[in-house]
């Protein structure tokens, strides 16, 4: 890590988003079937950290609620700030002064995803004012010309996955994708977007993947836009689940792209233990200042 | 193509659009692949000097549009510009000195992107107002049932070289095979509006960006293997989607020409015959159209 410098950090607030759709109530699955989304934004209750990828009906569904801002450019420093890992902090409603933690990003909609114990989520509502105190952009590792992004200093020095000395991320991984399967988010700044693995049944080997599990992107260079570059692997963190519509699916925040040289994938498709909420919600509630 | 199909059924309307500004942010410069700023023109106005048949990354440019990029002030008439208008359309510049010559249409890019004789698109600049004679959407191989055709017009499908073979496949023949590796921006977002963005194709950078697709040209038929854009961008394994390069250069990562889409369906259903020939600047001829 770079010992004379650190991150910055900022408290950047957002809002609880709606479930919101346009006049026309369809949308249009892979096969030309119209379906009426389900759990794409807002808050969402029924499903955790932990859930399976394909365990709901429901396009894009994601743990926790959705956060984003009405002014556009405060939403996207808003979303491009947040880290994975970053504590957040209800500030109005019935649910006033819970603390909460990032579970990642989307694009389009510009919206960070942040979770809450289940018994918080039920007294959060739309519109209800969320503080993040953003920290992560700008990490590095001088000894690696792989990037780190997106996720807080705390939590990636948790995951240690690197040993000192040593010029290797050793990274559990439930599975690796080839690049062909990115869908969505392919070509969009990282910063900004997660991106969408075109998969619709599990891979053969494959036992389940889980929100919060870690997966590899084979031959994807992500350290900006996101886009193919051979021999580049791109490490992230599951954060949505599954979409019927073409080109979108499961969705993936990336936090760590590099040259396969500088990688050791530990892969276990049948008992990797991705990120959990606890951990995820302990962590942030050591950092409580 | 000796195809049947149900093109004495399609509606014809007449669609307008204007030549829109080329567009730009405060900031102005974008980042390439290696995290490198850069500010090149692309998008929007008239492009000069690029025209199918031209290799599509010659020009120093970001999302490069040949030609006349089209769009209209109002969002839903715009839609329907951009929805109705089909590869192949006669375009006809309808006010400024250019009023009355024509071109014909290449493709979409978020604008309808027009190409005609050099000398006619010199005179012709941004707010000009062109007439497009819409038709295409709907049209349907009979023989072929499960090809999905889009964005096609049935002049261009006619002038294109294959059609139903003894065995009941389509023979479409392609300048290029683009492997889903390539497919870039665009992906996930519905095909009768812009385009698809193929990485792979940056002369620019080094060995391990190249997909091999640095030389495709404006206008090329193109066959995307795993690509479903039946109802929408996606990968699908044992699936082919037929596209046309309409846009030329982007140094923005992750995207690049791209092919507007003209053909969807199962693997099985085309045989693919590889032809380095295979471009749509036929169509000026074709089309007749008056310059």
């Amino acid at each position: 890590m770079n010992e004379s410098r650190t991150t910055v950090t900022v408290n950047a607030l957002g809002y609880v988003g709606h479930s919101e759709s346009s006049g026309e109530p369809f949308r249009i699955d892979r096969h030309g079937v119209t379906y009426v989304p389900t759990g794409d934004g807002g808050i969402v209750l029924n499903y955790r950290v932990g859930d399976s990828i394909f365990a709901l009906d429901a396009d894009h569904a994601s743990p926790g609620v959705s956060v984003s801002h009405p002014n556009p450019d405060a939403a996207h420093s808003l979303v491009a700030q947040s880290c994975i890992g970053n504590i957040a902090q209800v500030r109005t409603g019935a649910a006033t002064g819970a603390l909460g933690v990032v579970l990642g990003k989307r694009g389009e909609g510009s919206r960070v995803l942040v979770l809450f114990a289940p018994e918080i989520m039920e007294l959060i509502r739309p519109d209800d004012q969320i503080s993040i105190a953003t920290e992560g952009q700008g990490l590095s590792d001088s000894d690696m010309e792989s990037h780190i992004f997106n996720i807080s200093s705390a939590l990636f020095n948790s995951l240690a996955f690197k040993k000192s000395g040593e010029k290797l991320f050793r990274v559990p991984v439930r599975t690796s994708f080839e690049s062909k399967y990115v869908g969505n988010g392919i070509g969009r700044p990282m910063p900004l977007w997660d991106v969408d693995l075109q998969i619709y049944e599990l891979p053969s080997g494959v036992s389940d993947i889980h929100i919060g599990d870690i997966v590899a992107i084979t031959n994807l260079d992500a350290r900006f836009n996101a886009g193919y570059r051979n021999g580049w692997i791109s490490v992230g963190v599951v954060v949505h689940g599954s979409s019927p519509q073409p080109g979108h699916g499961p969705g993936v925040t990336i936090f760590l792209s590099g040259p396969e040289s500088e990688f050791e994938l530990l892969s276990d498709p049948q008992n990797h233990m991705g990120l959990t909420e606890s951990r995820l919600l302990a962590l942030a509630a050591s950092l409580k200042r | 193509m000796k195809v049947t199909t149900n093109a004495s059924r399609l509606v014809t309307q007449i669609v307008v659009g204007e030549v829109w500004p080329p567009l730009s942010d405060r900031n102005g410069f974008r980042v390439d692949a290696n995290g490198q700023a850069f500010f090149l023109p692309g998008m929007g106005g008239v492009t000069l000097g690029v025209h199918c048949g031209d290799i599509a990354t010659r020009l120093l440019g970001d999302h490069v549009e040949p030609g006349l990029s089209v769009r209209s002030p109002k969002e839903s008439v715009n839609y329907a510009l951009q929805f109705l208008t089909c590869i192949g359309n006669i375009v006809t510049v309808i006010s400024g000195p250019s009023a009355g010559k024509q071109g014909f249409v290449i493709g979409q890019h978020a604008y309808v992107l027009v190409d005609m004789p050099e000398e006619d698109m010199a005179q012709v600049t941004t707010g000009d107002q062109v007439s497009v004679r819409a038709v295409g959407q709907g049209l349907k191989l009979l023989d072929h049932e499960n090809i999905h055709i889009k964005n096609l017009s049935p002049e261009l499908l006619e002038g294109l070289a294959g059609g139903t073979n003894s065995s009941g496949a389509l023979d479409i023949h392609v300048a290029r095979i683009i492997p889903p590796e390539a497919i870039g921006a665009g992906s996930g977002m519905v095909s009768e509006y812009a385009n698809t963005d193929l990485m792979g194709t940056y002369p620019d950078l080094d060995s391990s960006f190249s997909l091999g697709l640095e030389d495709l040209r404006i206008g090329d038929v193109v066959a995307m293997i795993d690509q479903d854009h039946s109802f929408g961008r996606g990968y699908r394994e044992g699936w082919i989607s037929i596209g046309i390069i309409s846009t030329g250069s982007a140094s923005l990562f992750g995207h690049g020409p791209g092919p507007s889409t003209i053909m969807s369906g199962p693997a099985d259903a085309f045989n693919v015959i590889l032809d380095e020939n295979s471009n749509i600047k036929f169509l000026a001829d074709l089309l007749k159209v008056k310059s």
